[in-house]
């Protein structure tokens, strides 16, 4: 029973460990041979003495870095995973997306699958009348609405999907990591109605790698660190010393590390075999991501190296960055930029090449684009 | 109480998952949900061309009533215990991502079974008439030993989908023990054709609770007579005890498929 007829999710003294099994007994004969060496089977934990009471209407962030704990938390809240020890309680209707459009069925058309999604969210054929009308205008999908979901685009699949779950009105909405897709237009859409929400009597558990969605949705933000609660409060404050313990973190890392960096780098502009006109100023851009913080750019036109290269902020290569492999991306400026006046090269094809040393003047990656001047 | 009041809640997904259980299963086939008459059609025209030339069975008046009366209702069984014990695992996906009641699995197999086994009781009547051997009132009485089946189904059905997601050789076991009970069971025979079998085997015969309940449907349908009553009882209770069991199983059991699968 819960304490606190307020809360919505009320957690104490939650404990939760993963089996590590290096050969998973998947057969009897594997399990039958495997009882004598059971003491191989490690037990690691993932989540230590976790007591958290999440109140009613509040949207809530969880934060940390991969392998933190936090997707896991998200994920005993949504009751497909249990505690070892300790007691977690959910008052209210409960709706999460762990993954956009799970359950759905690919020859369904997205009518039918509306029905059966909001089946599994536990509503009836009655409430998904009165919401089919509100769902299907959100997701903007018009008439291929009746077309099966396999001819679906991602973006046209995951509109569907976040309508459904976004209009089923439940009282808490946990969320993991999904807002970074579908186009510019939708998302705005989404982080709308996420606000609406947030600013109604529903509860929001959200746990984002995207530090700005944090600050701009949330109001209270929890840091998960190794398992344990590190901080809880206002989302600003959390993510400071969020940051800061990474780069402490980091430092210690690269420390270890010595000189095995290891890097990537892009180039946006110019594109392969491309034609510039003369008598134009080249603008070259693109982006570096490596394991070393002050990694240097060199760019060369012909073997004449260019100079003033600019470095830049690019969030898109660091959300993309963060959403993929976690954490934070480890140069905190991965864009660089440079105008070439290239009024003094003649007609024809010419190389451009770009290359990331790391601090100690190692080569850690190349790209080379052959252009025409015309 | 919490299943019922979760059985309520989730009653649209129960639904259209027996919906999905009955339409996906022959979706795309050209004759469609006729599979479902057609395949225990088939089966016991193999028995019945078969089996007189084998067996005694040849004694028996209208053989193949004698046999269409018991193969449909172990069909069920069978249809019920192959696609019930891997109904967890084969939702591996969905149970991964979303909550719902697991529970909800097992029984949509089992009822969407329990309908399709109504729907070929037709073949059933059609064959009693066209026959002569007619119905009696006896007939109304065959949802009661279906619901006693149901019931039997179900317990069973919970054990093993929920083993299954830890041991998958609980499907292969499984399989086999019902193919050898097809021989244990009295349906291309009956109790008194094996009265000359040593006493072991006619003893393991009358043990099996399935017996019962073949003898059931044939009591009711072929011979058109009462079923016997304090057999049935004993089976129902059985089947009940076996359902609460398997029940708290399979909600034991519950809190590791996510990791286990």
């Amino acid at each position: 029973m819960m304490q606190n007829i307020e809360n919505a999710i009320e957690i104490r003294n939650l404990y939760k460990n993963f089996k590590v099994v290096y050969d998973k007994p998947q057969t009897l004969k594997e399990r039958l041979i495997s009882i004598g060496n059971r003491n191989k089977i490690e037990r690691r934990e993932i989540l230590k003495d976790i007591t958290l009471d999440i109140k009613k209407g509040e949207t809530v962030a969880l934060i940390g870095t991969n392998g933190s704990g936090k997707s896991t938390l998200l994920k005993l809240m949504t009751k497909i995973l249990y505690p070892n020890k300790g007691t977690l309680e959910t008052n209210g209707k409960l709706t999460s997306l762990l993954e956009l459009g799970a359950g759905f069925h690919q020859d369904f058309t997205g009518r039918e699958n509306i029905y059966f999604n909001a089946s599994i969210f536990g509503l009836t054929r009655a409430e998904i009348d009165e919401r089919i009308d509100d769902i299907i205008e959100f997701s903007e999908l018009g008439d291929f609405i009746d077309n099966p979901v396999r001819t679906y685009s991602s973006g046209m699949y995951m509109r569907l999907a976040f309508s459904v779950a976004i209009n089923v009105d439940a009282e808490i909405l946990l969320i993991d990591e999904i807002l970074g897709v579908g186009d510019q237009h939708f998302q705005e859409k989404c982080y709308k109605r996420l606000e609406e929400l947030r600013d109604s009597d529903k509860t929001v558990v959200i746990v984002s790698h995207s530090l700005e969605v944090v600050k701009k949705l949330c109001n209270r933000a929890i840091w998960i660190y190794k398992g344990k609660i590190k901080m809880d409060g206002e989302p600003q404050d959390v993510i400071d010393s969020y940051l800061d313990q990474i780069t402490t973190d980091y430092s210690i890392d690269t420390i270890d590390k010595n000189d095995n960096y290891e890097g990537y780098i892009n180039v946006d502009s110019p594109v392969s075999f491309s034609r510039i006109s003369r008598n134009s100023i080249l603008d070259a851009f693109g982006w570096e991501l490596s394991e070393c913080f002050d990694s240097q750019i060199r760019i060369f036109i012909d073997g004449k190296e260019i100079h003033d290269i600019v470095r830049a902020r690019r969030m898109d290569v660091i959300n993309y960055y963060e959403n993929q492999f976690g954490g934070l991306a480890r140069n905190p400026q991965p864009g660089w930029g440079v105008k070439i006046d290239i009024s003094d090269l003649r007609e024809g094809a010419h190389e451009f090449c770009a290359i990331v040393f790391d601090n100690k003047g190692k080569e850690l990656s190349r790209k080379e684009i052959t252009f025409y001047v015309e | 109480m919490t299943l019922f009041k979760n059985l309520y809640t989730y009653r649209e997904l129960l639904k259209t998952n027996i919906k999905k259980e009955i339409r996906g299963k022959y979706k795309g086939s050209f004759l469609g949900v006729l599979w479902s008459f057609i395949n225990p059609l088939l089966t016991t025209l193999v028995y019945a061309i078969v089996f007189p030339y084998l067996l005694r069975g040849g004694d028996i008046d209208n053989y193949l009533i004698y046999l269409i009366v018991t193969i449909i209702p172990w069909n069920f069984f069978t249809v019920v215990i192959s696609q019930g014990g891997s109904c967890v695992r084969n939702e591996a996906g969905i149970i991964k991502k979303v909550y719902f009641p697991r529970e909800i699995l097992p029984i949509s197999v089992v009822i969407s079974g329990l309908i399709n086994f109504l729907i070929s009781c037709v073949i059933i009547v059609a064959f009693l008439i066209g026959s002569g051997v007619g119905l009696s009132m006896y007939f109304l009485l065959l949802p009661i030993v279906a619901i006693v089946q149901t019931l039997f189904s179900l317990g069973l059905v919970f054990i093993i989908s929920s083993i299954n997601v830890y041991i998958k050789d609980i499907e292969y076991i499984v399989n086999f023990i019902v193919q050898m009970l097809f021989y244990g069971t009295p349906i291309l025979y009956g109790l008194d054709t094996i009265k000359g079998a040593p006493v072991w085997i006619v003893s393991l015969v009358q043990l099996n609770p399935l017996t019962t309940i073949m003898n059931s449907y044939r009591d009711i349908l072929y011979y058109k007579r009462m079923f016997n009553i304090p057999a049935l009882s004993i089976i129902l209770i059985i089947s009940v005890i076996l359902l609460i069991v398997g029940y708290f199983i399979f909600k034991k059991l519950e809190k590791g498929f996510v990791e286990e699968l």
